[in-house]
């Protein structure tokens, strides 16, 4: 049984003004647990340490795509494969963050690869800043966390310019270039996310713009302009296999603006190799029985229990659990399921006393830097609560 | 390990500690940058033998100006009419892959024709925009363009003080996404 403290749960109103508005369900519950995950520091460096080898063999598993063509098997749109290979080539297409989902790590539990959300990652706010309020609120001031995801994000946004470990040459090596943050209409959970990334940008020592992404005009020639401003680097929270599949002339004017390199965009087009769950297969491909990896295929597994999941899927849409008689025993309807599949083995999730699974999600900006958990049901969906963490 | 942190000390590190009691909306609201666009582009071109040029100087202006200094020491502006014409005819030579601009390996080092040049400025490529899809398109036309410059350094000069203040052109295409409905969920893109 994993160790939870509680805490007296944060006031509606301090979240809001902190620009944390998604905090209550659409049932009326509360977003966020009031309890803690308690965690001891061998168990944060055992979190840590595998994060940052997952990373590197997923950095493995991107080039074997690359170099093996094997764009069409992991399920990427055809007008993306340019775009990836250009970002893929160059330092200057420096990944930003993104979150591994990872099984057990505590409870005694080995920590397994569930996946990697390289591209499009939220949970970033209750990560970085939520958690912290939750100590700060409580009078915890003093108990710690492994949560260096803030200060991470500033450095890693430094190396934007200079392109290495060292971020001491940020303010002599920055030119000015100007910096946009962008979400689509209507989606406040998006929108405060991007406007965190960019406060922390500005915090960086960036000019930063906000602007929704029906109101930026793009030109492969030029660039990228919102108020006829020129932005040379530009984030987006839009995943791309959106941009591939909904606005196809976007995908091509992106594609040659980064071509022409008449702007930087993150995260680069390459995460969408790491985000497809098609390189988890890959991944046991390359690194058969490596014991953070779970077996996965493109096939059904042989008689053994497991999860079948869309390549592109979101919020546990369209994920299904199979037994080890091939039969369906829990599944979360989705609008996945045209998509490809794969095929993970299946593997428990630490639970508490009311029976609830908790997951992990690790936060990777240049090394791994930031630890939160989501709990829910077996497939954890769009109704999962964030729960905190306190390292003992 | 480094990362494992107390609130007490990670707050004074960065900007947490001031948006955990403040809160982001303190730091919005900053008053939008607006910055003066130039329109079009004053170009000097050099005759530097006969019938070959080079750009000798670009920059941005709100009225787009092409000068000529020719060998004999004249120095003149061209009329609109010759700016069509120049781009009309450059036009006809990249259709039958006569134009420097589009071959593999041109002979340019004394210079191009005046077309030629003309369209390889960024001037060029405002006039004559309606062919610019047979020229961006064209990976020899990126790489021979900076052969139109008459040496590198006005080149990249004049890249960096466009890529500060292009213009408005019909080129640019928005609202992408602008039917999106928000999914309205908890955990957006917080994967499956």
């Amino acid at each position: 049984m994993l160790s939870l403290q509680k805490t007296k749960a944060l006031d509606t109103d301090y979240l809001e003004s902190l620009g944390f508005v998604w905090h209550t369900d659409t049932d009326e519950t509360s977003y966020i647990s009031n309890e803690l995950v308690v965690i001891s520091e061998a168990e944060a460096e055992a979190y840590y340490e595998a994060t940052n080898t997952l990373y590197d063999m997923y950095v493995e598993a991107a080039e074997h795509v690359v170099e093996n063509n094997l764009f069409h098997e992991i399920g990427i749109p055809f007008n993306l494969i340019d775009a990836i290979k250009e970002s893929w080539e160059n330092d200057v297409h420096w990944h930003l963050y993104g979150r591994f989902d990872l099984a057990g790590g505590i409870d005694g539990k080995a920590i397994k690869l569930l996946e990697f959300n390289a591209d499009t990652p939220t949970a970033l706010f209750e990560t970085a800043i939520v958690q912290w309020a939750m100590l700060k609120q409580n009078g915890l001031e003093e108990e710690s966390q492994f949560n260096a995801l803030y200060e991470s994000l500033v450095d890693n946004f430094k190396r934007l310019v200079t392109l290495e470990e060292d971020v001491s040459t940020f303010e002599e090596r920055y030119d000015g270039w100007n910096f946009l943050f962008t979400s689509v209409r209507g989606n406040s959970e998006e929108e405060n996310t991007v406007r965190l990334l960019q406060h922390i940008a500005t915090e960086a020592g960036f000019n930063t713009e906000f602007a929704y992404i029906d109101d930026i005009e793009f030109s492969a020639e030029e660039g990228i302009f919102y108020n006829d401003v020129n932005y040379e680097l530009w984030f987006k929270l839009i995943p791309w296999e959106d941009i591939a599949l909904e606005e196809s002339d976007l995908a091509m004017l992106l594609s040659h603006i980064i071509k022409n390199q008449k702007a930087i965009i993150f995260n680069p087009a390459y995460t969408l190799l790491f985000q497809s769950k098609g390189l988890l297969k890959v991944l046991w491909d390359l690194y058969p029985n490596h014991p953070l990896l779970l077996e996965t295929s493109f096939e059904p597994l042989d008689a053994q229990k497991q999860v079948e999941k869309p390549i592109f899927g979101r919020e546990g849409g369209s994920v299904t659990i199979i037994n080890e008689n091939n039969h369906k025993v829990e599944s979360v309807e989705g609008d996945y399921d045209s998509h490809k599949m794969v095929y993970q083995a299946y593997t428990e999730l630490p639970t508490d006393a009311e029976g609830q699974c908790y997951q992990a999600g690790v936060f990777y900006a240049y090394e791994a830097c930031g630890l939160g958990f989501r709990k829910g049901g077996k497939i954890l969906d769009n109704m999962s609560k964030f729960v905190g963490h306190v390292v003992k | 390990m480094k990362y494992i942190k107390k609130l007490s000390t990670i707050t004074a590190a960065t900007g947490l500690g001031a948006l955990l009691v403040t809160g982001m909306t303190g730091c919005e609201n900053r008053t939008q940058q607006t910055q003066q666009q130039a329109k079009g582009a004053f170009v000097i071109i050099e005759e530097t033998a006969p019938g070959k040029y080079k750009i000798k100087d670009e920059f941005p202006a709100d009225e787009t100006r092409i000068v000529l200094k020719q060998l004999d020491g004249v120095e003149r502006v061209l009329t609109k009419e010759e700016m069509d014409k120049l781009v009309k005819e450059e036009e006809a030579k990249i259709d039958n892959g006569t134009s420097p601009l589009t071959q593999q390996n041109p002979e340019v080092s004394q210079g191009m024709g005046l077309g030629s040049v003309l369209l390889s400025s960024i001037a060029g490529a405002m006039i004559g925009s309606y062919i610019g899809n047979k020229l961006f398109g064209n990976q020899n036309y990126q790489n021979n363009r900076k052969a139109g410059y008459k040496s590198p350094s006005t080149y990249s000069r004049s890249q960096k003080s466009f890529s500060k203040s292009r213009a408005k052109s019909t080129s640019k295409r928005s609202g992408f996404f602008g039917n999106k409905k928000s999914s309205g969920k908890k955990g957006g893109f917080f994967g499956g």
